[in-house]
């Protein structure tokens, strides 16, 4: 017995010499296999980042919606302050003193000066006005984008930096938004432009890969600019006592700016409940916004969240041109799919009445005209 | 990716690639620092280029209605001196705020009377108490506004003297045209009111008795008219008597 215990423990020993002796070249093996997996996932990563840049552009419908709402905000917002042109930002308004010391920075850069300029020439300040407001109507059509959105940047630009006072944050996200969609191709889909581009297999300025990269960065600065806004919005209101205190949205909602229905505005803060979820609701909506966009059904809950939190400042605060560029921008996030598929269930609304087996069936007439809900 | 379905790509391309993601993440991380509240990481890129690069393009702050969302009204009354003897006051931030209320389609001009109030206010608030004893004086005669801000320099020549100056000429521009629309060239002073009253505080909203926290004055007294450079009276007059006259009704 004692011999035999001898041999195990000598086979043992030897074992674990050999292994000792094998460790340098198993250790060297298992990094090398280390280094190649870590190199694969790099290789990998660079391979998948670079075709998602380079090969096709991203969100294209989404995108093209967010054009159609910036246009309709454009030609709201000039349409709304036509008869009062004069009053708030021509020669009514010279008492403001703007036109010899603009309050804003961009009066001052030639290129955005235009309208500084002809300010108290009423004839020339209207003529520009509706130049600016037929820039609008194009850029929301998708006509001749490339050549339209540059124009009308820097026009649009020009006028609503005339009176700062009246002014609000919705005017520079506005212009934001405008600046990085000179990158991107937001009349590929649903435009004039499509229509047209679309005989000739959509051909680019650029060379493809590079053009499908500028888009596809746009959306990203786009989609990071849209996270930071919300999300810092969130954090600065979670410091404020009427907004951990629930009731922070009775206060503006009183006030006559800012509650321009005063008696939906009592409706609307009557029961103290409903006043927290919407105070607490639009704080914890704004902070997780980024992260419910993460997954679908939470994505679903975040832009239908966000869209009604929009929709009520636009109506119940008196500012809804602000609203529905916001809103406008959200709908990049919804995907390509998505929209496709909404698009096909409005085409076969209007089919005709002998449909074929495999469209979709018919939805009521009357949901035509809206979007369809997120998919 | 299987080797032979993987587009190639030219060296080119991939250089204005890296190039256009080291700009976009540049852009989206000063973006970053801007929009988030001041913190130490701006360190990072400095304060004077952070704010090269954002402003005035990228100009932006989203600290709206935070932390303490308004919970005020500003408003902004005028009255005149004509053949001597003073008007009633009219209320330009009511005129203006006809335009808006109950109305989906908000035109900026109804918002005007109360920026000025507020500003004004936020100037005068700044002032010192011998100095706002001296705006309450009236100043009518020639030079008024350079002899006004003599004595408000006599009691204190700070930054301050300057931001209220501005406010002041501001104001009483727009109150000359107010009085002008409403009571003619005759107009020989005005006198503005630039007030703020708070709302009933959310506890007390069904309570009937509650009454709205009392009105802030900033007193101010008659000034010589004031007309800017390039001012169209009539532009100014169309809309805001159409409007006066509406609310009249």
């Amino acid at each position: 017995m004692t011999a035999g215990r001898g041999d195990a423990l000598r086979a043992r020993a030897a074992g674990v010499g050999s292994v000792i002796a094998r460790a340098p070249r198993a250790a060297g093996r298992l990094l090398r296999m280390l280094f190649a997996t870590l190199g694969r996932i790099a290789r990998d990563t660079w391979l998948w980042t670079e075709s998602w840049l380079l090969d096709e552009k991203k969100s294209l419908y989404g995108l093209a919606v967010t054009r159609i709402l910036l246009g309709l905000t454009g030609v709201g917002l000039l349409l709304t302050n036509f008869s009062t042109r004069l009053y708030t930002f021509g020669a009514g308004s010279a008492w403001n003193g703007e036109g010899v010391r603009p309050v804003s920075d961009f009066p001052r850069i030639w290129l955005f000066s235009w309208f500084h300029r002809v300010a108290y020439d009423d004839v020339l300040f209207t003529a520009l006005y509706l130049v600016l407001l037929a820039l609008a109507v194009m850029f929301t059509l998708g006509w001749r984008f490339k050549v339209v959105l540059p124009i009308y940047f820097v026009l649009w630009v020009s006028f609503i930096e005339m009176n700062d006072a009246v002014g609000d944050q919705g005017d520079n996200m506005y212009r934001i938004v405008l600046l990085l969609l000179l990158f991107a191709d937001p009349a590929a889909r649903w435009s004039l432009d499509a229509r047209r581009r679309a005989r000739r297999d959509f051909p680019t300025l650029l060379p493809r890969e590079i053009s499908n990269l500028l888009h596809n960065l746009a959306l990203v600065a786009l989609t990071a600019q849209v996270i930071f806004v919300y999300v810092s919005g969130g954090l600065y209101k979670a410091g404020g006592e009427p907004w951990s205190g629930g009731y922070a949205v009775y206060n503006p909602l009183m006030t006559e700016r800012f509650g321009t229905w005063p008696v939906l505005s009592d409706i609307v803060t009557a029961w103290g409940p409903a006043v927290t979820v919407i105070s607490w609701g639009s704080i914890i909506l704004q902070i997780s916004f980024p992260l419910m966009l993460l997954t679908r059904p939470t994505r679903i809950l975040a832009l239908l969240g966000i869209m009604s939190f929009h929709i009520g400042i636009g109506v119940l605060m008196g500012l809804p041109w602000f609203s529905l560029a916001m809103i406008g921008i959200d709908f990049i996030f919804i995907r390509d799919r998505t929209w496709r598929r909404g698009a096909d269930l409005v085409r076969g609304a209007f089919a005709d009445g002998e449909a074929k087996e495999d469209e979709p069936a018919p939805a009521p007439a009357r949901e035509a005209k809206k979007p369809q809900p997120v998919r | 990716m299987p080797e032979s379905t993987r587009p190639r790509r030219r060296v080119v391309t991939r250089v204005i690639m890296c190039l256009a993601v080291a700009v976009t993440a540049w852009h989206i991380f000063a973006s970053f620092l801007w929009i988030a509240p001041w913190s130490p990481l701006r360190e990072v890129v400095g304060q004077e280029k952070l704010s090269a690069y954002m402003i005035p393009m990228f100009g932006q702050s989203w600290s709206v209605f935070a932390p303490e969302p308004v919970n005020g009204d500003y408003r902004f009354e005028v009255r005149a001196l004509v053949d001597g003897q003073a008007t009633e006051w009219a209320s330009a931030s009511d005129t203006e705020l006809s335009m808006i209320q109950y109305n989906l389609f908000t035109p900026r001009a109804g918002i005007v009377a109360m920026d000025v109030s507020s500003q004004l206010k936020g100037a005068w608030a700044d002032l010192n108490e011998e100095q706002q004893g001296v705006v309450e004086l009236n100043y009518f005669k020639d030079a008024w506004e350079e002899r006004m801000e003599e004595a408000l320099r006599a009691y204190g020549d700070t930054d301050v003297v300057d931001a209220y100056m501005t406010q002041e000429h501001r104001a009483t521009a727009y109150a000359t045209q107010v009085a002008y629309a409403l009571w003619g060239d005759d107009v020989e002073q005005v006198q503005y009111r630039a007030t703020r009253q708070n709302v009933i505080p959310f506890a007390d909203r069904h309570d009937p008795e509650a009454e709205r926290p009392a009105i802030q004055y900033s007193p101010t007294g008659w000034r010589a008219p004031v007309v800017n450079d390039g001012q169209s009276q009539e532009a100014f007059t169309d809309v805001f008597r159409a409007q006066y006259e509406r609310i009249a009704e």
